[in-house]
């Protein structure tokens, strides 16, 4: 190839390129902001990029279209019948059975390799199926605010809702979240067996959603409904908290209340159900 | 030939250049709808209003709906229970007064000067009935503020304070820009389809300090470039469709194209 | 001067290790010119800028679930007990320097990665260079596919804040809804029930090492099958099926490469100082009952929560087993996304009776049922995105939820049949009229198509007949047909240009 000058374009934005490198490098050293140090560091490959991209168009530009034949395609039928003599023709007796016995060794040494992953779930007498269905609450156990404060039905407001945990629990970790909301005890809808669960109006759900497990955070107050922000599931808290609308298909599970001496507010048995979502043991 | 090659290539990258320019422009202005709770303008405080002007604008335009005891009609409901901040903040925001009897209450602009507010306040929320006062803040810690924002507030408002939307499709309001005033009296009356946070469940001091916290939402929680509204993935990956996707395309089709084999010239 | 030591290290690089004629044969490999055969490229770029800048993040980065009190500049979490994962996040976007520059420019690469991942595939799927021979290297496509989503989603869920927190607990309910044995898995793999104090440092091992060993490895492997069979190129004068037409790598693509991946570092960087993403000290650390709105992941997950929005609420109960509801967009979907892609090839043949070679790229419109399906597919994945983005729509229309909801539970299943017809009328008229491309047909085009197939006649372009075993040209060691100069060797080149360049 015969020595052209250099482009002067590409020398130019390898220049720049260089300027702006130096600029990223002052901008740490003064600390800069992040547009700041991002404008000087993308500015600077994006010139080194532009110096390429003109300089692989200047050679393009004396380069011929090349052609290579394609070298793969099968093997001819000789050689392949050659290799596969040599794969077979092995000095070791062609028995199917120890082969087969290989094979089984190795099966039952890769299902034996299994096992240790029981190890992932640390506890040896844990099993998930009783875990899920446990419930966090059990008669007489106090409600207690994130300040693990025990709560009076008085502390809400008409319309108001407060999330609570079990007695004892880390409200950071605990499945047992449960939303205790105040609604006037008149417009309340509770099934039958339920008219006793709720104290001054007072009804207590599970917060996480029946469908994926989220926390049914979204509180409105004059329909009295619980939006899941996660997939839009929607909860009727008057009837026992039956999905209304989404995909959520079963109730929040509800927690029967009950009053202490103190006037605290004490579960009055387990919730309705297990909460969170379904697995397929699951049952109702 | 090769001079115009050049140059085409010049204002090929400098176009490249100006479509990034032009896409952060446009996130910047098109910004999804954003209701705001407050409507911004300057809070002054509704202390000691004038008990003749509030009757006066009372009877001429807010009886219509709720009564001339603020009893409540069909039109509008009974304000004897509604209070002080209940007042002050439905028409601190523009929510009240509705301009026709059946809008409906949203965010608006002011339509009463601080002087007719505080006199409405004081006759509606003082006179003829009673109710949470006037909330009176002092000033709040704000790691504490952030606390019981993510836990009470962040379901509804976002952890950014940007709103998002409920079942019905109307806006949880953006809390940016919200005088503390008109936060306070939110979280205490409980406007709308908002639940009410008495002061048993949220005493006065984290009253202050969630307010102090929202005060700190929006644009000073900014570090990194444009915010995308704080609007989280749904705005991110839009974003990655709109402008590093379709640039990196428009690259390649000018990268992966052969230049033209310059022979004309010799 | 400098030649001369240039050529010294060269020298003796070669004494020790004799590598110049592969180097010379290396250096003469051609690439098809053409723009989306970089589609890949940029895949292949931005994973690399994920590494480099991921080595960087690692540093600074504790993956712990232990409460630490967090004391950095970040005014609103002063004092509070927080994660070491998301303390040390918040500490990288504040207290090291161009260290949110660093997460920005990462999390945006791996949206730019995956989107390039899904690109590419597209390129592929539409102009059926998956058949016969590529297969293999197709399904190990879609592995890295299904790696790099999977990668995305754990580095999404490492800082331990509260928006990814959410999308872990999606997730453990997710793997609940697997048939059978879902509750022992979830358990497994999150080390007890949701939360646990484990997932953390699960996903970081998965993270940093364990999943991008496998990319890596699988890198290399689609890159040893590419080399060995060469690329494919679209037809054209003086292209076949036995050769490859385009640019050597050495002087030519190597440096249109080299651009390309700094292009692709500058958009990662670029977007990394101009567009905030993921502000995890605003979303608040992760605490089981909380929760902020919209809670959505990124989309290349997304399509999974918007599909799991749109799913009916049903839960039936058989044999004495719950069918949870999560299962059908959660586990079956995904599943049968991926198994579809594993077994396209397979299936392809099955509907096109295609049981031949092909190396020379077929254009999309040369199979308008392929294009159907692939639009269709396209369309069904699109309505799931926006299912994901319903807060979106209902802040645009003021609809109440369900109605948005209902509407797009219609389109989901109506829209991707719409869009398939539509696309198979196009590419059947494309073909038959032999128009130049989408934009170029016309009414004229058209008429002539179905005057074309009303006339039964055979299509202008018609698709590339494999050569059958005994057509095949013998094949010659690799790198012969190059002489000195890297021009072909063939006797008389009657279709390259002296040139070089192939007559229109």
């Amino acid at each position: 190839m015969s020595r052209a000058p250099a482009p002067r374009p590409v020398v130019l934005c390898f220049g720049l390129g260089t300027l702006c490198a130096m600029g990223f490098a002052a901008a740490y050293v003064l600390d800069l902001s992040t547009p700041v140090l991002g404008a000087v560091l993308g500015g600077s490959l994006t010139l080194i990029a532009l110096a390429l991209a003109v300089w692989s168009h200047r050679i393009d530009q004396e380069e011929p279209d090349y052609v290579e034949e394609r070298a793969i395609g099968p093997t001819s039928s000789e050689q392949f019948e050659h290799f596969r003599q040599a794969l077979t023709e092995s000095p070791v007796p062609r028995s199917g059975f120890l082969w087969g016995m290989f094979g089984l060794s190795v099966t039952t040494l890769g299902a034996a390799l299994l096992f240790p992953l029981r190890s992932l779930l640390p506890s040896m007498s844990e099993v998930p199926d009783e875990v899920l269905s446990e419930s966090a609450f059990s008669q007489g156990r106090r409600l207690m605010t994130e300040e693990l404060q025990p709560v009076k039905p008085d502390d809400l407001e008409v319309g108001g809702y407060l999330t609570v945990f079990p007695d004892g629990s880390d409200p950071r970790q605990d499945v047992g979240a449960t939303l205790l909301i105040r609604v006037s005890p008149d417009q309340l809808q509770l099934p039958a067996d339920r008219t006793n669960w709720a104290v001054d109006g007072v009804v207590a759900y599970s917060k996480l959603c029946t469908h994926a497990g989220c926390p049914v955070g979204l509180y409105a107050d004059q329909p009295a409904q619980l939006l899941c922000p996660c997939h839009h599931s929607v909860f009727n808290v008057l009837d026992g908290a039956k999905p209304m609308q989404g995909p959520a298909s079963h109730p929040l599970p509800q927690l029967p209340l009950a009053l202490d001496g103190d006037g605290n507010l004490v579960a009055n048995g387990p919730f309705s159900g297990p909460v969170g979502a379904a697995w397929w043991g699951y049952r109702a | 030939m090769s001079g115009r090659t050049r140059r085409s290539w010049v204002v090929r990258s400098l176009g490249l250049l100006a479509v990034i320019g032009a896409a952060l422009w446009l996130t910047t202005t098109l910004r999804a709808g954003s209701a705001v709770a407050g409507a911004g303008t300057a809070y002054s405080p509704s202390r000691a209003g004038d008990t003749n002007l509030g009757q006066h604008v009372f009877l001429r335009d807010c009886a219509w709906c709720h009564g001339i005891q603020a009893q409540g009609t069909s039109r509008g409901p009974d304000l004897r229970s509604a209070g002080p901040a209940y007042v002050d903040f439905m028409l601190k925001t523009g929510r009240m007064p509705l301009l026709e009897p059946d809008a409906t209450t949203e965010p608006h602009t002011q339509k009463y000067d601080a002087a007719t507010i505080a006199a409405l306040v004081q006759y509606v929320g003082e006179q003829l009935g009673s109710g949470e006062p006037l909330p009176q803040l002092s000033a709040g810690d704000i790691t504490s503020g952030r606390t019981v924002f993510l836990a009470s507030c962040a379901a509804c408002h976002s952890s950014s304070g940007t709103g998002t939307i409920l079942q019905d499709g109307t806006r949880v309001p953006q809390l940016y820009d919200t005088p503390s005033e008109q936060i306070a009296e939110a979280v205490r009356v409980g406007p709308g389809e908002m639940p009410p946070f008495g002061a048993k469940t949220l005493d006065d001091q984290e009253l202050n300090d969630v307010v102090s916290y929202v005060q700190q939402l929006g644009p000073q929680q900014v570090e990194g470039g444009h915010p995308l509204d704080q609007y989280g993935p749904i705005a991110e990956s839009l974003l990655a469709f709109l402008i590093p996707l379709p640039l990196l395309v428009i690259i390649i089709l000018l990268l992966g194209r052969r230049a033209p084999r310059k022979e004309s010239e010799e | 001067m400098r030649a001369r030591r240039a050529n010294r290290v060269l020298r003796l690089a070669d004494e020790r290790l004799g590598y110049a004629s592969v180097a010379r044969k290396t250096m003469a490999k051609i690439f098809p010119d053409h723009w989306s055969f970089m589609l890949g490229e940029i895949a292949l770029y931005s994973f690399m800028f994920l590494v480099a800048t991921g080595i960087y993040l690692v540093l600074f980065f504790d993956p712990s679930s232990h409460l630490t009190t967090y004391d950095g500049s970040y005014a609103p979490m002063h004092g509070k007990e927080v994660s070491s994962a998301y303390a040390s996040t918040v500490s990288i976007s504040f207290d090291v320097r161009a260290g949110l520059l660093v997460r920005q420019a990462h999390h945006w690469a791996a949206h730019i990665f995956v989107g390039a991942i899904v690109l590419h595939l597209c390129r592929i799927f539409f102009t059926g260079m998956f058949r016969k021979p590529r297969e293999l290297n197709w399904t190990v496509g879609v592995t890295l596919l299904i790696l790099a989503i999977f990668n995305g989603f754990a580095g999404y869920s490492l800082p331990d804040d509260l928006l990814s927190g959410t999308g872990l607990h999606i997730f453990f309910s997710i793997a609940e809804g697997t048939p059978f044995i879902g509750d022992w898995l979830a358990f497994l793999v999150f080390g007890g029930n949701f939360p646990g104090d484990v997932i953390i440092e699960r996903l970081y091992a998965l993270h940093i090492l364990i999943v991008p060993a496998l990319i890596a490895i699988l890198i290399t492997v689609h890159m040893a099958v590419l080399i060995r069979q060469k690329h494919s190129h679209f037809s054209g004068p003086g292209r076949s099926d036995a050769n490859v037409v385009g640019s050597r790598m050495w002087p030519s693509y190597a440096i249109r490469s080299l651009s390309l991946m700094f292009f692709v570092s500058a958009v990662c960087v670029l977007l990394g100082g101009f567009a905030q993403i993921n502000p995890i000290w605003v979303w608040g650390d992760f605490s089981s009952p909380q929760i902020t709105a919209p809670s959505v992941a990124d989309w290349y997950v997304g399509w999974i929560e918007g599909a799991l929005r749109l799913f009916p609420p049903m839960e039936p109960h058989l044999l004495g087993f719950t069918i949870p509801n999560q299962f059908w967009a959660g586990v079956l979907l995904p599943l049968v996304t991926f198994a579809a892609l594993y077994l396209w090839p397979w299936i392809d043949r099955r509907l096109t009776h295609d049981y031949g070679t092909h190396h020379l790229t077929g254009r999309p419109r040369e199979s308008p049922g392929r294009v159907a399906i692939g639009v269709a597919a396209l369309t069904f994945y699109g309505v799931c995105l926006v299912a994901m983005s319903e807060e979106t729509l209902v802040q645009w229309t003021h609809a109440p939820v369900a109605d948005i909801r209902n509407t797009l539970r219609v389109v989901v299943i109506v829209l991707p049949f719409v869009t398939g017809f539509i696309a198979h009328r196009i590419a059947r008229a494309l073909r038959d009229s032999g128009a130049g491309g989408l934009l170029l047909l016309s009414k004229a085009d058209w008429r002539r198509a179905r005057e074309v197939r009303r006339a039964g006649k055979a299509p202008p372009i018609p698709p590339s007949e494999p050569p059958t075993e005994e057509e095949s040209p013998e094949a010659p060691a690799p790198g012969e047909p190059l002489d000195e100069e890297g021009r072909p060797l063939t006797e008389s080149p009657a279709w390259v240009h002296p040139g070089g360049r192939i007559p229109e």
